[in-house]
C-alpha cells in the first residue's frame, strides 16, 4: 500500500500548508474564471498571482488583457491546477461545481466570486478579493474612485431621459436586472427593454423594437469582424431609420462581461452618447 | 370548354389567391398596425414608425417568401419533368442543401462582406455542384431508387459539411444557425436581402421559359423526344443551370426550405392535365402561395417563440411524402 501512504502524506502536507498560509496573504493565487481573474489582476501584487484563466488574455473579453500578459494561463482543469500548487483558488459563480467540490475535498482553499448585476454586488466583490489577497485599502480606493466617477456622470447628464435599448445579434436585448440596464440608467437613459417587460436577457422582435421608437440603439459586439446571419440582423436598414439615421453605437463587451470597476467606462461611453444627442 | 381556357382559369385563380395572401401577409405581424395609414405615411419624405414596419419589415419578408416559394415550386416542377420522376425536387436531388452549403461557406468565411453578390454566387455554385454530383452518381438513365440514394448521399454530405463549417466558423453565433440552414427562415429578411436574391432567381426563371414544350415531349420517352427534335443534353444543361441559379440565389438568403418543391408540383399536376409544360407556371404560383401561407402561420405564434418557416413546410410536407410512398406501393 505504498502508493496510498504516499498519497496520504501528500494530502497531509497540503492540509498543513494550507493551514499555515491562512495567517499571511496568499502567495500562489490561481484564478479559474474571467471575472475573478480581472479582480485579482486589479487587486493583487503580481508576485501573488500564480495563474489566471486563458480568457483573461483575450482583449475582446478581458478588460485586464494588458495586465494579464505574461502570467501562466490555465483552462480550469484539475491536473493543471494541482501542478500549480496554489494556496488560494478563485472561482466564479458559473464555475463547475463538481470541480470546486473536488478541489475542496483535496484540501485546497477555494473562494467563489459571485456574479454581480448591481453596484452593491460589484463593491462587495471588490472588497472580497481585496480582503483575500490582503490589500483592503486598495479595494476601498478603487470603490471610492468608481463612486466619484459615477457621481460626476450623474452631475453632467441632462435631466431629460431619452429612450435607448440594447440590440444584440439574434435579436437579443438586455432588460431589467442586467449590467447594461444599470449602465444605461446611470448614464441618464431610459432602458426601453426593461420598460417593455424584458427581465434579464431576452429576445425582442424587430416590429416591437421599431414601435418602441428608440432615440438610440446600442450594441455590444462579442466577436467583431466575424459574420453570421445573426450579426447581419444588426445591419437591418430599419434600425438606422427609426433612430433618425443615428448609427448603432458599439460599447465593447469587455466592460460588462463581468461586473467590476470597468463598468464605469461603459457608463461614461453611454453618457457621452447621451450628450451628443442634445 | 377547352383545356387552354381551363389552364388560364387555373392560372388566374392561383394568381388571385397569391395576391390575397401577399396582401394578408402585410397585415399580420407581432403588433397590429394601421396598414392604410402606413401606406400613406410611406409616401412622405419623413417615414413614420408604422410605415417603416410596413416597408422595411413586412414587405421584404412577403417579397422574399414570394420569390423563394415560386423558385422552389417551379424548379421542383422542372426537375420532376426532366427526370420524369415524381420524387425529384430541389430538396431531394441535392440542389437545396448544396446551395445552403455554398452560402454557409461564403457567409462564415467573411467573403459575403467583400462584394454583395458573393452570397448568391456561393449558393449557385454549391447548388450546381451538388446537383451535378447527384446526376453523375445516379447515371444518365438512373431509376428512382438510384436517384433517391444518390440524393440522400449528397444531402447527407452537404449537411455534414455545413455542420463542420458552422462549427469551425469564427463567429460565436454560427453554431446556433445550423437550424436555419437546415430548415430555412425568412423572419429577418430586409430589402437588401431581397435585392441580393432577385437577379439570380429572375435569370433562372427566364431560362425556364420555353422549356415547357420540350418537357411535354419528354413525357413520351427520351427516344420519342429526340425524334421530335429535342436536344436532350442541351435541355438537361439548361434546366440544371436554371435550377442552380434560382435555387442557389434563393436559398443563400432563406436557408434550405424543404418540401415546397416536392409537394407543390404534385398537388397541381392533376389540375394541369399532367402536362409538365403547363405545370411550370402553375407550380411557381403554387410554391409562392404555400410559402407565404406558411410564413403567415409562423407569425401567428406568440412573439418570442421563433418557429422557422421551414419547420412548418416540413411538417406539412413530410406526411405528404409518406402518402406518396404509400401510394407508390400500390403500383
Amino acid at each position: 500500500m505504498g502508493g496510498y501512504r504516499a498519497y496520504s502524506v501528500f494530502l497531509t502536507c497540503i492540509l498543513v500548508y494550507a493551514g499555515i498560509s491562512k495567517a499571511q496573504p496568499p502567495s500562489r493565487v490561481v484564478s479559474i474564471n474571467l471575472c475573478s481573474d480581472q479582480l485579482l489582476l486589479m487587486l493583487a501584487r503580481p508576485r501573488q498571482i500564480a495563474s489566471i484563466s486563458r480568457l483573461a488574455l483575450e482583449p475582446n473579453s478581458s478588460y485586464m488583457s494588458d495586465a494579464a500578459a505574461g502570467f501562466p494561463v490555465n483552462d480550469a482543469k484539475l491536473e493543471q491546477l494541482l501542478s500549480l500548487d496554489p494556496d488560494l483558488i478563485l472561482a466564479g459563480g458559473y464555475s463547475s461545481p463538481s470541480l470546486i467540490r473536488l478541489l475542496k475535498r483535496l484540501g485546497y482553499r477555494v473562494e467563489i466570486v459571485p456574479s454581480s448585476v448591481n453596484l452593491e454586488q460589484i463593491h462587495s466583490n471588490i472588497r472580497l478579493v481585496a480582503r483575500l489577497v490582503g490589500d483592503e485599502d486598495l479595494g476601498e480606493t478603487i470603490i471610492e474612485e468608481m463612486n466619484l466617477r459615477v457621481h460626476q456622470i450623474s452631475v453632467r447628464s441632462s435631466s431629460t431621459r431619452n429612450r435607448a435599448l440594447f440590440y444584440q445579434p439574434r435579436g437579443y436585448t438586455s432588460g431589467s436586472g442586467t449590467l447594461q440596464d444599470l449602465a444605461l440608467t446611470l448614464a441618464g437613459w431610459r432602458n426601453l427593454s426593461a420598460e417593455l417587460g424584458v427581465n434579464g436577457y431576452g429576445s425582442l422582435d424587430l416590429e416591437s423594437l421599431l414601435i418602441s421608437n428608440p432615440d438610440q440603439i446600442f450594441t455590444s459586439a462579442y466577436a467583431p469582424e466575424t459574420d453570421s446571419v445573426a450579426q447581419r440582423q444588426l445591419r437591418h436598414p430599419a434600425l438606422a431609420w427609426v433612430t433618425g439615421n443615428n448609427p448603432l453605437i458599439d460599447i465593447p463587451y469587455r466592460y460588462w462581461i463581468c461586473g467590476g470597476p470597468m463598468l464605469v467606462d461603459a457608463v461614461e461611453a453611454l453618457a457621452d452618447a447621451h450628450q451628443r444627442l442634445h | 370548354m377547352n383545356t387552354i381556357d381551363r389552364h388560364y382559369q387555373l392560372i388566374a385563380l392561383l394568381g388571385s389567391i397569391l395576391a390575397g395572401f401577399f396582401l394578408l401577409s402585410l397585415f399580420i405581424g407581432s403588433n397590429p398596425i394601421p396598414v392604410a395609414q402606413a401606406v400613406l405615411d410611406s409616401m412622405r419624405d419623413d417615414p413614420s414608425v408604422i410605415s417603416l414596419i410596413l416597408t422595411q419589415v413586412r414587405l421584404p419578408r412577403a417579397l422574399i417568401a414570394l420569390v423563394a416559394g415560386a423558385t422552389l415550386g417551379v424548379c421542383g416542377a422542372a426537375m420532376q419533368g426532366l427526370l420524369r420522376n415524381p420524387l425529384a425536387s430541389p430538396g431531394l436531388i441535392g440542389s437545396a442543401s448544396g446551395a445552403a452549403m455554398g452560402a454557409v461557406a461564403v457567409l462564415y468565411s467573411g467573403w459575403s462582406a467583400a462584394f454583395w453578390l458573393a452570397l448568391p454566387a456561393g449558393g449557385i455554385a454549391g447548388s450546381l455542384l451538388a446537383t451535378l454530383f447527384v446526376y453523375l452518381l445516379a447515371g444518365r438513365n438512373g431509376g428512382t431508387t438510384t436517384l433517391i440514394l444518390a440524393g440522400v448521399a449528397v444531402n447527407a454530405l452537404a449537411m455534414s459539411l455545413i455542420s463542420l463549417m458552422v462549427n469551425l466558423a469564427p463567429s460565436p453565433y454560427a453554431v446556433r444557425e445550423m437550424v436555419l440552414w437546415m430548415l430555412g427562415s425568412i423572419a429577418h429578411g430586409s430589402m437588401a436581402d431581397f435585392w441580393i436574391m432577385l437577379p439570380g432567381t429572375l435569370l433562372g426563371w427566364l431560362m425556364l421559359v420555353g422549356t415547357g414544350r420540350a418537357l411535354d415531349a419528354l413525357t413520351l420517352g427520351e427516344e420519342t423526344a429526340i425524334t421530335m427534335g429535342i436536344n436532350l443534353s442541351r435541355l438537361r444543361r439548361r434546366l440544371f443551370v436554371a435550377t442552380a441559379l434560382a435555387v442557389g440565389s434563393a436559398i443563400a438568403v432563406t436557408g434550405a426550405i424543404g418540401f415546397v418543391g416536392l409537394v407543390v408540383p404534385h398537388l397541381l399536376r392533376p389540375l394541369v392535365g399532367h402536362q409538365p409544360g403547363k405545370l411550370l407556371p402553375a407550380s411557381a404560383l403554387g410554391g409562392a402561395i404555400l410559402l407565404l401561407a406558411a410564413d403567415i402561420a409562423v407569425r401567428l405564434f406568440p412573439a418570442g417563440t421563433e418557429i422557422k418557416v421551414g419547420v412548418l413546410t416540413s411538417l406539412v410536407g413530410a406526411p405528404f411524402f409518406l402518402y406518396l410512398i404509400v401510394q407508390s406501393r400500390r403500383w
